[in-house]
């Protein structure tokens, strides 16, 4: 039975009223422990998660393991070459199978008891079984690895689902594929992840990092000291190996965001300095491959969010960031630098330094961002209602009277069909991006639970 | 055969190190360094191993000149980087140096070190540790770092990492 606070509770954390201009998403969304058990079950055990990239696992009998939300998986390309996603769990006594977050083996031995899989998660061994005095109904029960429900693949980009019911990938992605295939076909060869990657945790709830990867608002104040770095760098001085953007220049261009479908959003901003882009030198191949008007938003700076726990950044460098919710206050970072596949040496080499520089959590950039997530997760964690309106944060409000819900001349142009656009100039930073998030978590989570309540 | 004082000079530089990012005396910090020197901290390519070439694996730290190390040191003053503001308390623990080549221009001293952080936010202490390579030349009134390779064991990272904390 679940109870009606609960359902309140939940219908008031996003407090949507578009003819009135209000957009308020209350604190308790970050904090509160209850709502939290919720997402994992209502949102990451139904929702797309994106997993890996095929390219991490090329060949037959490769793994890769990670999470959907709270749940360890692996991704095995079976010998078969099909790849296939297991809960990353013995059948025996749960052990997880794989440690190793990426390699290459034909059977998975567990190392407690030595049940044995094989790449196409069939058991195959059930250790000393002869002389186990097993009963026939253990002998007639299925000991194979738990398939996920959904294995799907979009441009290399390989995406599971816990549940069976949701749309299939290409639908889920809706018209943000216009943008996806601006990241991934780079190379007619195909994208990868450059070796080594960056784990960090922060002390906040996951949905920080997700505004923050579309939050463009927050540039000029959070990372002045970078923009302070950059403008000495223009002149000369400090590190030119990161040839890093002039932000000054970006500053004057024109942006605006396109929302989705099921909770993703882009933003975009045009680029002043295409030839800091490290596919600048061989742009001619991309526009006789793929034409002038992608090879031009190839250029763009483009951050997206598809939810819920993937973002991809190609602003400075070409980025995907995935997030692991721990608990309602803690989160696991991976961020990888992708890059196309076979690339000169030179230009690998730079995306590299422009990747270092911004985004490591050892960069000038995304350590200024973590620390002040922990700033807005100390700062929402008091909860309380002793004055009107506290509990409601304040930050969805830019860009409110220019948004709009029909078509711009621009989505014709690129022939997409967003949920809503905003354009401007760069002064504008707006935050109508976070509409379609908070939208797509408050229909999830309300008619999920409606699911419950009829169970 | 290098001569016992400059042996010890040498390893003297590896402590001084240490005290210069603890007390944060950026500027004697950077003047140890060489400007056209290395700083390499490589990330992990697996569990079990590092990346061997920054030109084509990540690294955490990556400058092949000083210029970078003063670029950190500008963001850290400025105190506009909300991660440097208040600044996390730093001490470092190094281990006996061990002198592996030496000659009176040039030698090349090992250490193993561990650095405790408090960061402000976190509260509770959270501790570095790995081993460092140090190239250092001879200068007219003693050594330079010229190429510095940082190995960080733990690179599980909480919140950020900033070159003092290494």
């Amino acid at each position: 039975m679940i109870s009606q606070a609960l359902r309140q509770k939940l219908e008031r954390c996003v407090d949507d009223r578009p003819d009135d201009g209000i957009f308020r998403i209350h604190r308790d969304i970050y904090t509160d422990p209850e709502i939290f058990e919720l997402e994992m079950k209502l949102i990451f055990e139904r929702s797309w998660s994106f997993l890996c990239l095929e390219s991490q696992v090329p060949n037959a009998c490769d793994f890769f393991s990670t999470y959907i939300g709270r749940v360890p998986v692996i991704v095995s390309r079976g010998e078969d070459m099909k790849i296939r996603v297991f809960l990353n769990t013995c059948r025996h006594k749960g052990a997880k199978l794989v440690i190793q977050e990426q390699g290459r083996r034909k059977y998975f031995p567990c190392p407690y008891h030595g049940w044995s899989y094989d790449t196409m998660g069939r058991n195959f061994t059930i250790k000393a079984e002869a002389s186990g005095q097993y009963h026939d109904a253990f002998k007639a029960a299925d000991h194979d690895l738990i398939q996920i429900a959904r294995v799907e693949t979009y441009k290399g980009l390989v995406f599971g689902c816990l549940t069976q019911d949701v749309p299939s990938l290409e639908d889920y992605l809706g018209d943000l594929r216009f943008f996806v295939d601006l990241y991934m076909e780079q190379s007619p060869s195909g994208m990868e992840f450059i070796p080594g990657r960056a784990v960090y945790t922060y002390r906040g709830n996951w949905k920080l990092q997700m505004d923050n990867g579309m939050d463009y608002y927050h540039l000029t104040s959070t990372h002045s000291s970078f923009l302070d770095i950059q403008a000495k760098r223009r002149d000369g001085k400090g590190n030119q190996a990161a040839r890093q953007f002039d932000w000054a220049k970006r500053e004057t261009q024109r942006g605006g965001t396109f929302l989705f479908q099921y909770g993703h959003a882009l933003n975009w901003l045009s680029q002043p300095e295409a030839e800091k882009r490290p596919i600048w030198p061989v742009i001619e191949e991309i526009r006789a491959r793929l034409g002038d008007l992608r090879a031009e938003w190839m250029l763009h700076l483009k951050n997206c969010i598809i939810f819920p726990n993937m973002q991809i950044a190609d602003a400075t460098s070409l980025l995907i960031r995935t997030f692991r919710p721990l608990s309602v206050d803690e989160t696991e970072m991976r961020v990888y630098c992708m890059a196309p596949i076979g690339e000169s040496p030179e230009r690998r080499a730079w995306r590299i330094r422009q990747f270092e520089d911004f985004f490591n959590p050892s960069g000038f950039a995304t350590p200024d961002d973590t620390v002040v997530y922990e700033d807005c997760q100390a700062g929402y964690q008091s909860g309380g209602t002793f004055h009107p309106g506290f509990e409601y944060g304040q930050g969805c409000e830019r860009g409110r009277t220019i948004f709009q819900t029909s078509p711009s001349d621009l989505a014709r142009q690129l022939g997409i069909h967003p949920t809503g656009s905003v354009e401007g100039g760069f002064e504008l930073q707006q935050e109508m991006c976070f509409l379609s998030p908070y939208r797509e978590w408050r229909r999830l989570m309300c008619e999920g639970l409606a699911q419950e309540e009829q169970q | 055969m290098i001569p016992e004082e400059l042996k010890r000079t040498a390893i003297d530089l590896v402590y001084l190190e240490a005290v210069l990012l603890d007390e944060r005396r950026w500027t004697d910090w950077l003047a140890l360094y060489d400007p056209n020197c290395e700083f390499w901290m490589p990330m992990w390519r697996t569990e079990e191993e590092l990346n061997q070439d920054p030109d084509t694996g990540l690294s955490h730290i990556y400058y092949s000149s000083r210029a970078g190390l003063e670029d950190r040191i500008a963001r850290i003053r400025s105190r506009k980087s909300p991660a440097s503001s208040p600044l996390p308390r730093t001490t470092h623990i190094i281990g006996t140096p061990l002198l592996e080549e030496g000659s009176p221009e040039h030698c090349v001293v090992r250490t193993s070190w561990s650095c405790h952080v408090v960061f402000p936010r976190r509260r509770d202490p959270h501790a570095f540790f790995g081993s460092s390579k140090y190239h250092l030349r001879r200068v007219d009134d003693g050594w330079r770092i010229f190429r510095k390779h940082i190995k960080l064991v733990n690179d599980y990272i909480p919140t950020m990492l900033d070159v003092y904390c290494v």
